[in-house]
């Protein structure tokens, strides 16, 4: 995003709208100016400042640039997944989709979440940490599409310096393989200079209860008290093999 | 997308947020689903949810309107509806469950309300996304709790640090009410998701703290 600095009027009304900080008052023009190492192309004082003199406008953004604007964008709609967003329809389908099967748990890391953003050699850290443990990337997920290399969880150079508000690593293992995952997060989360915020799926077990909670205990992970539930609305209803439902 | 995941809170203050999510599924169901997913919205928006919106297309404000945002729907997007209250959000699944439209719904909020919530609508918790928290560099987030828990209720991070700190200032100055900043912060979260009465309340704290 670019500020024009001909017509900018310095009265600030853009400033607080960045989520990352990256719009700054130039004293001496007295002009509001944009960072673009810092600015993840997110639209937001595009959408909400209205500039009094229709300053800000949208450069054309070229390669890797453009990886800013899908990951940051709520609104960029990307092709990999076909809706709007960074993520996929992970378990808000798991009813039809069958994609998250008994015994298996979705592990999504939403790196730069929430507020700090993240930068791609951070993210690089973090899938190269799990990828080493042998998990398949979601193929579906706009991250994975960015891997020069999924088996490494390994991007292409030209993408480490990139900066996104945030972007979701997603993959499915088998229940018994997410104590090795807590374990590596513990480790890898210590060499990242940002956050990340980490969700598990699972379909509930007979008597509505989620499978992992004794794991977690084991491992003093504090889980929150509200998340979201699939109450399993959709049709056609996927069956698991033997199940009556 | 994470979306409604990571929303901080205390409990007592989470029982009033409680967010529906519709959604086709790409090559299933998703031919013909626009009508469907307006007439969730309609049921949401007459049994009395808070705020309603479009992830594909935008917010009340980002379309203009309530109307063109109804208008505006498409196969393919996902939709929301935001409750502060369980009584209203039970009404609104029985009716959800009746009109049978056959697309995935995921609640969000507390999971022994949503429990609740399902028990007394006839539904069954089918999948369910559980929050781990926030792992890494948490030095570097905002010591405010109610800070974190206004810019989480935009699961995409659009209602900034510094817009919550200016709505607070706008508020402490008199210039707008609780109720208009909560407004504001909601317009900037793009899937009309923020849930505005809690919002109201979290901002009425943040501008009695002093400082
Ligand atoms: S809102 Fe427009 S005129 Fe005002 S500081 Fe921002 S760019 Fe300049
Ligand atoms: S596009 Fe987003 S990140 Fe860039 S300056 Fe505007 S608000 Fe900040």
């Amino acid at each position: 995003m670019l500020i024009n600095s001909e017509l900018c009027i310095g009265c600030e009304k853009c400033n607080p709208y960045c989520p990352v900080g990256a719009i700054y008052t130039d004293a001496s023009e007295k002009v509001s100016k944009i960072d673009l190492t810092e600015c993840v192309e997110c639209g937001s004082c595009l959408r909400q400042a209205n500039c009094p003199v229709d300053a800000i406008y949208q450069q054309e953004l070229v390669w890797p640039r453009t990886i800013r604007s899908i990951m940051s964008d709520p609104l960029t709609i990307t092709e990999e997944s076909g809706i709007a967003g960074r993520g996929t329809e992970e378990m808000k389908t798991n009813d039809v989709t069958g994609r998250f099967r008994n015994g298996y748990v979705g592990v999504g890391i939403e790196m730069g979440r929430p507020i700090l953003g993240a930068y791609m050699s951070d993210v690089e850290k973090v899938t190269k940490a799990v990828a080493a443990y042998g998990v398949v990337f979601e193929p579906c997920n706009p991250l994975t599409t960015l891997m020069s290399d999924q088996t490494s969880g390994k991007f292409q150079n030209e993408l480490l310096g990139e900066k996104v508000l945030s972007t979701i690593i997603e993959f499915t293992v088998p229940i018994n393989r997410i104590s090795g995952i807590i374990k590596i997060l513990k480790d890898v989360s210590k060499q990242i200079d940002t956050v990340f915020s980490l969700g598990f799926i699972s379909k509930l077990d007979s008597d509505e209860m989620f499978p992992l909670n004794h794991i977690l205990d084991e491992f003093g992970i504090n889980y929150a008290p509200n998340g979201k539930t699939n109450v399993g609305l959709g049709r056609p209803l996927f069956k698991e093999k033997g199940e009556l439902v | 997308m994470t979306h409604t995941l990571h929303r901080l809170g205390n409990s007592e203050s989470l029982r009033h947020d409680i967010v529906f999510t519709y959604m086709p599924s790409n090559n299933i169901n998703h031919v013909g689903s626009a009508p469907k997913l307006r007439k969730f919205l309609e049921i949401c928006r007459d049994l009395g949810a808070i705020k309603i919106g479009d992830t594909r297309k935008g917010n009340e404000y980002v379309q203009g309107s309530l109307e063109n945002m109804l208008n505006n729907i498409e196969d393919r997007a996902v939709v929301e509806a935001v409750f502060d209250n369980e009584i209203k959000a039970i009404n609104a699944l029985k009716a959800i469950k009746e009109a049978d439209l056959g697309l995935s719904l995921v609640v969000s909020g507390l999971f022994e309300q949503t429990r609740e919530c399902c028990r007394k609508a006839g539904l069954n918790m089918h999948t369910v996304n559980q929050s781990l928290g926030i792992w890494g560099r948490t030095d570097k987030l905002p010591e405010k709790r109610g800070i974190l828990e206004l810019n989480t209720m935009c699961g995409h991070g659009m209602v900034s640090v510094s817009f919550i700190e200016y709505a607070v200032k706008k508020i402490k100055t008199g210039k707008w009410t609780p109720e208009k900043a909560a407004e504001n912060l909601f317009k900037c979260c793009v899937c009309g998701i923020v849930n505005t009465t809690r919002a109201v309340e979290i901002l009425k704290e943040l501008s009695e703290e002093k400082g």
